[in-house]
C-alpha cells in the first residue's frame, strides 16, 4: 500500500453508501485501503440521505466523499451533488464505486463525481486516486 | 468420515513408477511448487488411490439417497427429475414482472421466483422512496393487490414458488392471502421463502434485515410451527451461505457458517417444544457457486454428508428425510467481470457444471450482464438456456456423482470437511452461530477472508482474465443495452399504491394495525400468524414492518471494518 | 488538500461549515487553529461537558445515540466528539462510531465530530480538549466526549469533563478487573450499560463492591441503549449540579489544565528551540553526573521568567 501522503496531517476521507442497498464488502474494502494508507476514514452504515451525507461531510470537515454503489443507488447521485453545491462542498471531490453502467458513468461525471470505479478495480488505484484528488489543490469539481 | 485418508502411509503399488514421476515434474519449473484452493487447501498435482481409501466405500459414500448422502440426497437425482431451474426475476412494476414472468415460462423455467424491489427489502413502501430508485433491481410490491397483479393468471398451485422474502414473511403473507381469494388450498401452495435467514443478513446482506436480532429469532420460530401445520409444504427456511461467501467468506467457512445457523435455528425450534422431524425435513440451504471447480464440487459433498451427521447426532432427528441436505445454488455475481463481459458466459458455464456435480436440486445461472446493470431479457436467456445446453446437449444429467471415485474429489472432499468440522468448532466455542454472529466473530472471520483474496488479486497471485491479466480493449458493442423501469408505467403503479391505500377501510386497518402491535408484545403469540391477519386486512408491508419495528426494535447491523 | 481560511464569528455564530473548519484548524493544530484559541476567551464554560469512557464493547456509541435522543427531546443542542484509535503502523483510522448514532444524527441541534487519536495515549487525541473548547464557544448545551475506549489509562477525561461517566455491561469478563483496577477512581456515574443481558446483575454487584472498597459511592445506573431503559435517569444525572461524583468540582480545573497544556507546549518548544536558554548547561551538567533530570528540568524553567 502507499505511504501515507503527509506526514502531519492525515486526509480525511468519508466512505459511505447511499440509497436502499446494503452489501458493503466494497465499501468495507475500500475503506480498510484507505486506512492503511494512513488516511482517516469516516465510515456509515448504508442507506444514508442526501440530506444526512451533506451534513456529515459537512461536520466532518472531509477532503474527499466515496460512494460505494451496488445496485441502482448511484442514480441518486447527481442529486447529491447538486446538495453538496448548495451547503457549499461543492470543492469536495466525489468518487463511486460499484456496478455502474456506461451510461450511468456518463450522467455521474457530467454531474461531477471526479472518478467512477468498477468491479475490477484494483484498491491501489483507488488509493493513489484519492491521494491525488485531496492533495491537488482545485482539484475539486466546483463551478 | 475418513478425514485422514490423505495421511495413509501404505505403499503404492508400484514404488519406481511413482519415484520416476515425482522427478520428471520436479524438473517442470513450478509444477510442483504449492498451490492452495479459496479454503487454504493445498492442491498437490496430482492424486493417486494413496489419496482415497476406497475400502471406506459403503460407510463415506454409500448409494444415492441413502445417508450419508455424499453421493445425493434422492436416489435418482437429476436422472430421474432435472434440476429445477429457478431464475431470479424482477423488475419494474407488478404488470412488468408478469409480462417477463410468462416469457421465461415459455422459456422453458420450471418455477417461478420473485425478488421485489430493494425498497420492499428495506421494509418501506414505494411511496416514500425516490421513484428514480424505485423497480430498478426487482418489483415494487407492496400490498395484496400488488401481489394479485404480480401473479395474474399464473397457476401458483401447480409451480415451485420461490420468494425473496426476509422476515416477517411479508410477501409470503401476501401469496397465501391471493391463494385464499382464489380458493386455493395453502396445503397445494410448493416453494421456498429464499432469505429468511436473518443470521446470514445480519452478517452480509444488511439490506434484507429487517428486525433486531432477537425479533428476528422470535419470527422465524413462529413461522416454521405456523407453516409446519397450515402450509405443510413449504419450506420456510433457506440457509443462506451466498451473501457470507459474496462477502468474501471462503467455501468452507460458508458452508460451516450455513450448518451453524441451520443447527441454530433447528435448536431455537427443538427449545420451544417442537420435535426436528416435524420441521428438519422441509429445511433447505442456498450456496454460492464459485469458479474455483473442483472446490466447490467438494463444498457441496461434504456439506451433504456433514449436515447427515449433525442432524442425527446433534439434532437427535430420527427421520432419514431430515438428514437430506436440500440445496439452491446461484452462480457466483463475485466471479463477474466488467472487463470483457461475454466471458462471463463461460465462467458461469464452469459455474453451473460445478454446482450440477455438486449435486444441487435448483439452479439460478447468472447473466453475463450482472456487472453492467441489472440483467437484461437477453442475458437472462442466455442464462436459462445454458442450463439447457448442459443438460440436454452435454448430458450432464445422465450420471449420478459422475465425479464420485475421483481420488481427488474423494481426498479433496475429505479435506473441505475437516476444514468445514474446524470452523464449526469455532463457532461452537463462541456459543453457537446466534452468539458469534452477536459477538462479530462471524463478520472478523468474513472481513479477513475477503482481504486476503483481494491481495491475491492485486498480487496477480490469482489471475483474472481480463483483469489483471489476458487484457484486451474493451468493446463496448459486447455490452447489452440498458434497461430501466419505465417511467410512467411507475407513475401509473404509484397511482394504483394510493388509491388502494386511500381506499382501505380505515377502521378495519387500524384494528389489525392494533392486534398486530399486541402479537409483538405478547411472546406468547404466534407473530406470523398477525403478519398474515394483517395483510389480510390491508395492511401493507411498509405498514407491517414500521410496527413491528417499533415494538421488536430494529438494530442495525454492526458494520464490522 | 483544501484546508480553506477560518472565519471564527461565523463559526460561534451557527455555521456549520465554518465550524467544522475551525474544528479542523484546531485538530491539526494550525498556527491559525492555535490562534483561535486566544479569541474564545469569555466564552468557554456555558456548556456542560461529558465524558464517556469505558471497556470496547460496553456500548458507548450506541449510549450516546440513545442520550442525543433524549438531550434533544429536552430541546437541547449537543455536540458530540467521538475518538477513536489510530492504527499504529500506517496513521490511518476508521472513525465508525458515529453509526450508532445515525438516528439523531440528521437533527439539525446535533453536531457529531469524529476525532483519530493520532498516537495519543489516555483515551483522547491531544487536540481534543481544543475541540471541545471551540464547541462550548460555539454555545452547545451539552458536548458529549466519547473516547477511544481501549482500558484503563484513559483518565485524560478527567481534566476535559465536568462529569464523567465510566460504563461498562455484562460479559465483558476482565474488563471487569481492569476498570476495577483503573478509571473507575474517576468516576462520577457508573453505567450497567445492556442491563438487559443476563449477568447484569452481577456486573453491578462487582462494580458497588469495588467501589465500596476506595470508599467513594457514586451512583451506579442502569441502563440499555438498545431499548431506551435507565437513559432519561442518566441524563438527568449529568445534567445534575456540578457535585455529581460527590465532591465539589473547581469549574475553573479544566481551563486550568488547557492553560497547563499550552503553557508546556511553549516551554517545550522555547527549551527545545532557543539557545539563549541555557540548556546546553545543563545538558552538560547531566552528562557530567552533577545533576539529576528532575533537577534539571527545574532549572531549565526557572530560565523561562522573562
Amino acid at each position: 500500500m502507499n505511504a501515507p501522503a503527509h506526514a502531519d496531517v492525515p486526509i480525511k476521507v468519508l466512505v459511505t453508501k447511499v440509497g436502499l442497498d446494503g452489501h458493503d464488502r466494497g465499501s468495507r474494502l475500500v475503506a480498510n485501503a484507505l486506512r492503511d494508507a494512513g488516511m482517516e476514514v469516516v465510515y456509515t452504515g448504508p442507506w444514508q440521505s442526501i440530506p444526512a451525507v451533506v451534513k456529515l461531510a459537512t461536520e466532518e470537515d472531509v477532503d474527499l466523499i466515496g460512494i460505494s454503489s451496488l445496485a441502482t443507488d448511484h442514480l441518486i447521485v447527481p442529486q447529491l451533488m447538486e446538495a453538496l453545491r448548495e451547503a457549499g462542498l461543492g470543492d469536495v471531490p466525489v468518487i463511486v464505486g460499484g456496478i455502474v453502467p456506461d451510461a450511468d458513468e456518463r450522467t455521474l461525471r457530467e454531474a461531477g463525481v471526479a472518478r467512477v470505479y468498477h468491479p475490477g478495480s484494483a484498491l491501489a488505484e483507488i488509493v493513489a486516486d484519492v491521494t491525488e484528488l485531496c492533495t491537488t489543490p482545485a482539484r475539486g469539481v466546483a463551478s | 468420515m475418513s478425514g485422514a485418508a490423505h495421511d495413509r502411509t501404505t505403499a503404492p503399488a508400484d514404488d519406481t513408477a511413482r519415484a520416476r514421476w515425482e522427478e520428471e515434474i520436479a524438473a517442470v519449473p513450478g509444477a510442483a511448487a504449492p498451490r492452495h484452493n479459496r479454503s487454504g487447501i493445498e492442491v498437490r498435482p496430482l492424486y493417486t488411490p494413496d489419496d482415497w481409501d476406497a475400502s471406506a466405500y459403503d460407510a463415506d459414500l454409500g448409494y444415492p439417497g441413502q445417508p450419508p448422502f455424499t453421493r445425493g440426497i434422492y436416489p435418482s437425482m437429476h436422472r430421474g427429475r432435472r434440476w429445477t431451474q429457478r431464475q431470479l426475476i424482477g423488475l419494474g412494476t407488478p404488470a412488468d414482472y408478469n409480462a417477463r414472468l410468462r416469457t421465461l415460462l415459455d422459456a422453458g423455467a420450471t418455477a417461478i421466483s420473485l425478488i421485489p424491489c430493494n425498497s420492499v427489502y428495506r421494509g418501506v413502501d414505494a411511496d416514500t422512496v425516490d421513484p428514480l430508485l424505485l423497480g430498478t433491481c426487482g418489483t415494487v410490491i407492496n400490498t395484496p393487490q400488488d401481489f394479485a397483479d404480480a401473479l395474474d393468471g399464473i397457476p401458483i398451485e401447480r409451480l415451485s414458488i420461490g420468494l425473496n422474502d426476509p422476515l416477517p414473511f411479508t410477501l409470503l403473507a401476501q401469496l397465501l392471502v391471493e391463494a385464499r381469494r382464489r380458493g386455493v388450498p395453502w396445503r397445494d401452495l410448493r416453494g421456498t421463502s429464499n432469505q429468511s435467514d436473518y443470521l446470514s443478513h445480519y452478517v452480509a446482506n444488511h439490506m434484507f434485515f429487517r428486525l433486531a436480532l432477537p425479533g428476528s429469532r422470535r419470527v422465524l420460530s413462529d413461522a416454521i410451527d405456523f407453516l409446519g401445520r397450515e402450509v405443510p409444504h413449504w419450506n420456510p427456511l433457506s440457509v443462506v451461505g451466498q451473501h457470507m461467501q459474496q462477502a468474501g467468506a471462503t467455501p468452507a467457512q460458508a458452508m460451516a457458517f450455513t450448518l451453524c445457523t441451520a443447527l441454530q435455528v433447528a435448536g431455537d425450534c427443538i427449545a420451544r417444544g417442537m420435535d426436528p422431524d416435524a420441521f428438519l425435513p422441509r429445511f433447505t440451504f442456498f450456496y454460492d457457486i464459485s469458479i474455483s471447480f473442483f472446490e466447490e464440487i467438494a463444498k457441496f459433498r461434504a456439506g451433504r454428508r456433514l449436515w447427515a451427521k449433525l442432524a442425527r447426532e446433534r439434532l437427535g432427528a430420527r427421520d432419514p428425510r431430515s438428514w437430506r441436505f436440500k440445496f439452491h445454488a446461484q452462480t457466483s455475481g463475485v466471479d463477474l467481470t466488467r472487463q470483457q463481459p461475454l466471458n462471463n458466459i463461460a465462467r458461469v458455464t464452469a459455474q453451473a457444471i460445478a454446482g450440477l456435480f455438486g449435486g444441487l436440486q435448483s439452479l439460478h445461472t447468472d447473466a453475463y450482464d450482472e456487472v453492467l446493470s441489472t440483467p437484461t431479457e437477453h442475458a437472462a436467456r442466455i442464462a436459462i438456456a445454458t442450463q439447457n445446453i448442459l443438460c440436454e446437449e452435454a448430458g450432464l444429467g445422465d450420471v449420478i456423482d459422475p465425479l464420485g471415485g475421483s481420488f481427488y474429489v474423494e481426498s479433496l472432499t475429505d479435506r473441505m470437511e475437516a476444514e468445514i468440522e474446524a470452523v464449526i468448532a469455532e463457532i461452537d466455542a463462541a456459543g453457537g452461530m446466534y452468539a458469534a454472529v452477536e459477538q462479530g466473530l462471524v463478520q472478523r472471520m468474513i472481513g479477513e477472508s475477503a482481504m486476503a483474496f483481494q491481495a491475491r488479486v492485486e498480487s496477480g497471485a490469482q489471475t483474472i482474465v481480463g483483469v489483471n491479466a489476458y487484457l484486451a480493449p474493451d468493446d463496448p458493442g459486447e455490452r447489452a443495452p440498458l434497461e430501466r423501469p419505465d417511467p410512467e408505467r411507475m407513475a401509473a403503479h404509484l397511482e394504483r399504491l394510493g388509491r388502494y391505500k386511500a381506499e382501505r377501510s380505515g377502521t378495519a386497518v387500524r384494528d389489525a394495525d392494533d392486534a398486530l402491535a399486541r402479537a409483538a408484545d405478547d411472546p406468547g403469540a404466534n407473530l406470523f400468524a398477525a403478519v398474515v391477519d394483517a395483510t389480510a386486512a390491508g395492511l401493507t408491508q411498509g405498514e407491517i414492518v414500521a410496527r413491528l419495528r417499533e415494538r421488536l426494535g430494529f438494530g442495525q447491523p454492526q458494520a464490522m471494518v | 488538500m483544501r484546508r480553506g481560511a477560518v472565519d471564527l464569528e461565523a463559526a460561534l455564530g451557527g455555521d456549520r461549515r465554518a465550524l467544522a473548519r475551525a474544528l479542523t484548524a484546531v485538530e491539526n493544530e494550525t498556527t491559525e487553529g492555535l490562534g483561535l484559541l486566544a479569541a474564545l476567551d469569555g466564552r468557554l464554560g456555558r456548556a456542560r461537558v461529558i465524558g464517556l469512557t469505558g471497556p470496547p464493547g460496553a456500548g458507548k456509541s450506541t449510549l450516546v445515540g440513545a442520550c442525543l435522543g433524549e438531550l434533544l427531546a429536552r430541546d437541547l443542542r449537543v455536540a458530540v466528539v467521538a475518538v477513536d484509535p489510530s492504527s499504529p503502523y500506517s496513521g490511518g483510522a476508521i472513525l465508525g462510531d458515529r453509526l450508532r448514532m445515525e438516528r439523531h444524527a440528521a437533527d439539525a441541534r446535533v453536531f457529531i465530530r469524529s476525532l483519530a487519536a493520532r498516537g495519543h495515549l489516555g483515551g483522547l487525541s491531544r487536540s481534543t480538549a481544543w475541540v471541545v473548547d471551540l464547541l462550548d464557544a460555539a454555545a452547545f448545551d451539552v458536548v458529549l466526549v466519547e473516547t477511544v475506549g481501549t482500558g484503563q489509562s484513559e483518565t485524560e477525561i478527567v481534566d476535559l469533563a465536568q462529569v464523567r461517566a465510566v460504563l461498562c455491561a455484562p460479559g465483558l469478563g476482565d474488563d471487569v478487573q481492569a476498570l476495577k483496577s483503573g478509571i473507575l477512581e474517576i468516576a462520577d456515574l457508573v453505567v450497567v450499560n445492556k442491563a438487559d443481558l443476563p449477568g447484569a446483575a452481577e456486573t453491578r454487584n462487582q462494580l458497588e463492591a469495588a467501589l465500596a472498597i476506595g470508599g467513594r459511592r457514586p451512583p451506579v445506573l442502569a441502563t440499555s441503549a438498545t431499548r431506551g431503559d435507565g437513559i432519561a435517569g442518566l441524563v438527568d444525572a449529568c445534567l445534575a449540579a456540578e457535585t455529581a461524583g460527590g465532591r465539589a468540582r473547581d469549574p475553573d480545573r479544566r481551563l486550568r489544565h488547557v492553560i497547563a497544556r499550552l503553557a508546556g507546549e511553549q516551554a517545550r518548544r522555547r527549551l527545545q528551540d532557543d539557545d539563549a536558554t541555557g540548556v546546553a548547561g545543563l545538558c552538560a551538567a547531566v552528562r557530567r553526573g552533577e545533576l539529576g533530570l528532575d533537577a534539571a528540568a527545574r532549572q531549565a524553567l526557572a530560565t523561562l521568567t522573562d
